[in-house]
């Protein structure tokens, strides 16, 4: 037998017998090492965080700045970074650059003052909002979440129960004179479990655009129909006419079209208006109502099937389908938002007929299409309705982390990111927000600053902005879209809030609204009756033990109900 | 003499052995790196699987120990949830379909070019790397618009220009389940087939000539040749690219995920294991890491005991016997 050539021969012996002593003692020399530094790296970390600098809060906005300010100086800090996250349309870039701006107005403030501090922001601005959150989520522990982050209301709950974000409630007892300036729904909103986790930053309605000459073309007239929709005269059923009108004229290829993607939180509105439940508040439990997700399901089913709602509606893509149907005219009527308004004025979704360039709309030409009513009622007898999704500031509980010493001055970080947002929350910063998204104010002195039209007329210039960041980064939106057709459209459609409605805030209803949008689009599509979709709900729910615990099921699917009658 | 090895009865005196041996020093770097890649992320995948872990909240639950509740959660998704069992259906078919494509078609074309000239077949084997080669996002960009349920679709467009359909036909969202199916194992298909491919035609010049030209003298036809000579030639080469893919494919989710995030096949029926399981543990409204944790783990065991399967089937004990030394 031959040796094997894989086995050491004998004469090699001294190499065979794997780690040399010396080989031996440096690797335990490493590890021993490694643990000592360990332990102590834990050691002297904990010794430091026995004595945290703490500064009271007094409720004088510039005393508390300047406090803090000072504080910051005399342990040797000369520069505070802070990182903002937000995300969604175009225009909403005041979602960060609004702490921006902040910081620049309390390093003036500093300045003035003699402290010489100074706070610098670093952004990230996302078009899909969701995408902020995950990664809020997931960089958290890893200690790379934004120390504040501009999102909807709706992730308060999840982010709070995990102790993501930081309970602003015993800052906000001292500044009770500067929450008085919100509106107390949109206070409501933030809170979670009787406390309050956000600042609103902003708030919407969700009108359906109606294209004037699409109607004009269709012969339908328009006069008094918002009033109609309002008084629930109009409903889905006669919208479902007016479309099949205009499609049969040949004047639009599309009746309705809507969001892609997501069923939350445009689509959420069919249930409201079938007057169905998304929680019950006794409980404290999620609802799925089948009889009202049954109709919303159907109503679209319906609208699918003659052709009048496409049926991939669910994978349409915004800049490329979506909106370039809506300015283009090819569809009668849209499920929107009023932040639309003003990005079709900033964004080339439009072709111009003449040149056959892309282009955006300008004010006057947004104004001559389209027409906007609430969101009709489901069938007579029921109510109109629109959402509101308000956009909460909130702060990282960690915030101010990458910083010198955050364990010895964490509360002055911390304090200093609340007033950050304090200072955001300025008139004047919430007012440009809401003329150049077309958001709603979320401030009664930022409305009152809109009904100003010396103001407005001046906005163009930028006055009262000091940083020169935010300044570059907005001239072109505000040279667009400081109009006093916008400011008009943000007064008129105020009134939609009165009908407006809340997604509920429980952890678990970010996970519902995704089974709404898989089943939806598989009504869309075909591949499941609206009924089917309902009970393909039910069993989505009854799978999932958590969400099972979670969600009431109520309501039964009516026999024989459908949209056309 | 006898027979040393860590797969030895006396398994810890075989790691003894093994450790104070030369081979582990040769080995040292290679064993650190799997230890830290791979040994380390699967036990903490397993120990994940044991807690509540959600919402990347480690601090607040990786402590707890919430024994099989994951693994509970898991199949009783599998046996409730509709779109669960989609998944599941569906990994069976495209690993299945997609393993059959990627190992007979290798060996096809590895066949094929074998007996066409040179020159041709080296251009014809550069074509058929070119998925390969193609970065991922790019590719999937490709049958994107190929597949494209609008007018814009290559398919589409072609027939309805030869007048054969009226309107676009969705195959991956609107013929359920098998349009997706067809497209996603199609897509996984073309990029597996050239690692099949490079392997059998490096395999097949390692033939001796001798043989084939003899067989040509005999009068014996491509097929005899193929059959009586190629093939049976290649067989550990089948069993190691078989194995090998079957364990790739249980585990790739790339392609996949932007064909579904992109709308073109069904969400349901385009999604395999291990791409619902990055979903769950990335994507979901609520980032569930815990139950992501147990399917992984399942995922696993499932993946070693089909690739123990396929070795034991295909004889991988006669392949690694060692030589009988009767030179």
């Amino acid at each position: 037998m031959i040796p094997s050539p894989y086995k050491a021969s004998s004469g090699e012996e001294g190499l065979a017998t794997g780690l040399t002593k010396v080989q031996a003692g440096i690797i335990t020399i490493i590890i021993l090492v490694a643990v000592v530094a360990g332990v102590y790296y834990m050691v002297t970390q904990g010794r430091e965080a026995e004595k945290p600098v703490t500064v009271e809060l007094t409720g004088d906005f510039e005393t508390d700045v300047v406090n803090i300010g000072k504080a910051l100086a005399a342990h040797g800090i000369k520069e505070v970074k802070y990182t903002v996250w937000s995300g969604g349309d175009p225009n909403s870039v005041m979602r960060v650059y609004g702490i921006v701006e902040a910081a620049a107005r309390i390093t003036k403030i500093w300045g003035d003052k003699g402290v010489d501090v100074k706070i610098t922001v670093t952004t990230r601005y996302e078009s899909d909002p969701k995408i902020v959150y995950s990664d809020y989520i997931s960089k958290w522990t890893l200690g790379q979440a934004p120390d504040i982050m501009a999102n909807g209301y709706v992730y308060i709950a999840s982010l709070a129960e995990e102790g993501y974000i930081l309970d602003l409630t015993p800052y906000l007892e001292k500044y009770s004179d500067f929450l008085e300036d919100f509106y107390s729904a949109l206070v409501d909103a933030m809170k979670y479990k009787g406390k309050i986790y956000g600042i609103p930053q902003d708030t919407e309605a969700r009108p359906i655009y109606i294209r004037k000459d699409v109607a004009e073309c269709a012969g339908i007239d328009l006069t008094g129909l918002a009033d109609k929709v309002k008084n629930g005269e109009f409903t889905w059923k006669d919208l479902y006419d007016l479309a099949l009108k205009a499609k049969n004229a040949g004047c639009a290829e599309w009746g309705v079209i809507h969001r892609k993607g997501s069923a939350h939180p445009d689509l959420i509105q069919f249930i409201f208006a079938f007057e169905g439940k998304l929680y019950n508040d006794a409980t404290g439990k999620l609802v799925l109502d089948k009889e009202a997700v049954y109709k919303w399901f159907a109503t679209e089913k319906a609208f699918a099937d003659a052709g009048l709602l496409p049926s991939d509606m669910m994978g349409w893509d915004w800049g490329k389908q979506i909106h370039p149907t809506v300015v283009n005219g090819k569809t009668l009527a849209f499920i929107g938002g009023v932040w639309h308004w003003t990005e079709w004025q900033t964004k080339s979704y439009y072709t111009d007929p003449a040149t056959g360039e892309p282009r955006p709309l300008t004010a006057e030409e947004v104004h001559d299409f389209f027409y906007y009513t609430l969101f009709p009622a489901g069938e007579p007898g029921k109510k109109p309705v629109t959402l509101s999704q308000p956009y909460a500031w909130m702060i990282n509980s960690k915030a101010g982390y990458q910083n010198p010493d955050f364990d010895k001055l964490k509360d002055l970080y911390l304090k200093l990111a609340f007033l950050l947002v304090v200072k955001a929350s300025d008139p004047d910063i919430n007012a440009i927000h809401s003329i150049i998204s077309s958001h709603l104010p979320v401030t009664k002195s930022a409305l009152n600053l809109l009904r100003d039209s010396s103001w407005v007329a001046d906005l163009v210039n930028l006055p009262t902005i000091v940083s020169g960041e935010v300044k570059n980064s907005i001239s072109d939106i505000v040279a667009r879209t400081a109009n006093p057709i916008n400011v008009a459209f943000l007064e008129d459609a105020t009134y939609m809030l009165d009908y407006t409605t809340f997604t509920p805030k429980h952890p678990l209803y970010p996970k519902l609204a995704e089974f709404f949008a898989e089943a939806i689009d598989k009504v869309l599509r075909g591949t499941l009756s609206p009924k089917d979709a309902v009970d393909f709900l039910v069993s989505k729910i009854n799978a999932d033990p958590d969400l099972k615990e979670a969600v009431e099921i109520v309501g039964e699917i009516p026999s024989g109900w459908s949209l056309t009658g | 003499m006898p027979k040393s090895s860590v797969f030895s009865s006396k398994a810890l005196h075989g790691f003894k052995q093994f450790v104070r041996s030369e081979a582990s020093r040769f080995l040292a770097l290679a064993l650190f790196l799997v230890a830290v890649f791979y040994i380390i992320p699967i036990c903490i995948s397993v120990y994940m699987s044991f807690t509540p872990l959600r919402n990347w909240n480690i601090d607040r639950y990786a402590g707890i120990f919430v024994g099989l509740e994951n693994y509970y959660r898991f199949f009783y998704l599998l046996a409730n949830d509709p779109s669960v069992k989609s998944v599941f259906l569906t990994t069976a078919v495209f690993v299945a379909l997609t393993l059959a494509v990627n190992v007979l078609g290798g060996l096809s074309l590895a066949i094929a070019t074998f007996f066409v000239n040179e020159r041709a077949a080296g251009g014809l084997q550069l074509l058929w790397l070119l998925p390969r080669m193609t970065p991922i996002a790019v590719y999937s960009l490709i049958w994107y618009y190929f597949f494209h349920p609008s007018s814009i679709g290559t398919i589409n467009g072609i027939l309805y220009k030869l007048g054969l359909i009226s309107k676009p036909i969705d195959i991956g969202q609107g013929i359920i389940p098998w349009g997706a199916w067809a497209i996603i194992v199609f897509v996984n298909g073309l990029v597996g087939v050239s690692y099949g491919m490079i392997v059998f035609t490096s395999a097949i010049n390692n033939i001796p000539k001798e043989l084939v030209i003899a067989a040509r003298v005999d009068g014996a036809s491509n097929w005899d040749i193929t059959r009586k000579i190629l093939v049976p030639m290649l067989r550990w080469h089948i069993l190691y690219v078989t194995t090998w893919q079957l364990l790739s494919l249980l585990t790739t989710y790339d392609h996949l995920f932007l064909l579904v995030k992109w709308g073109l096949v069904n969400r349901d029926y385009g999604t395999t294991w291990s791409l619902y399981i990055y979903n769950t543990a990335f994507l979901t409204g609520l980032q569930d890491q815990g139950l992501a944790a147990a399917a992984g783990v399942i995922l696993v065991i499932v993946s070693s005991i089909l690739g123990f399967i396929t070795l034991k089937l295909m004889g991988f004990d006669k392949l690694i016997k060692p030589p009988r030394g009767d030179l």
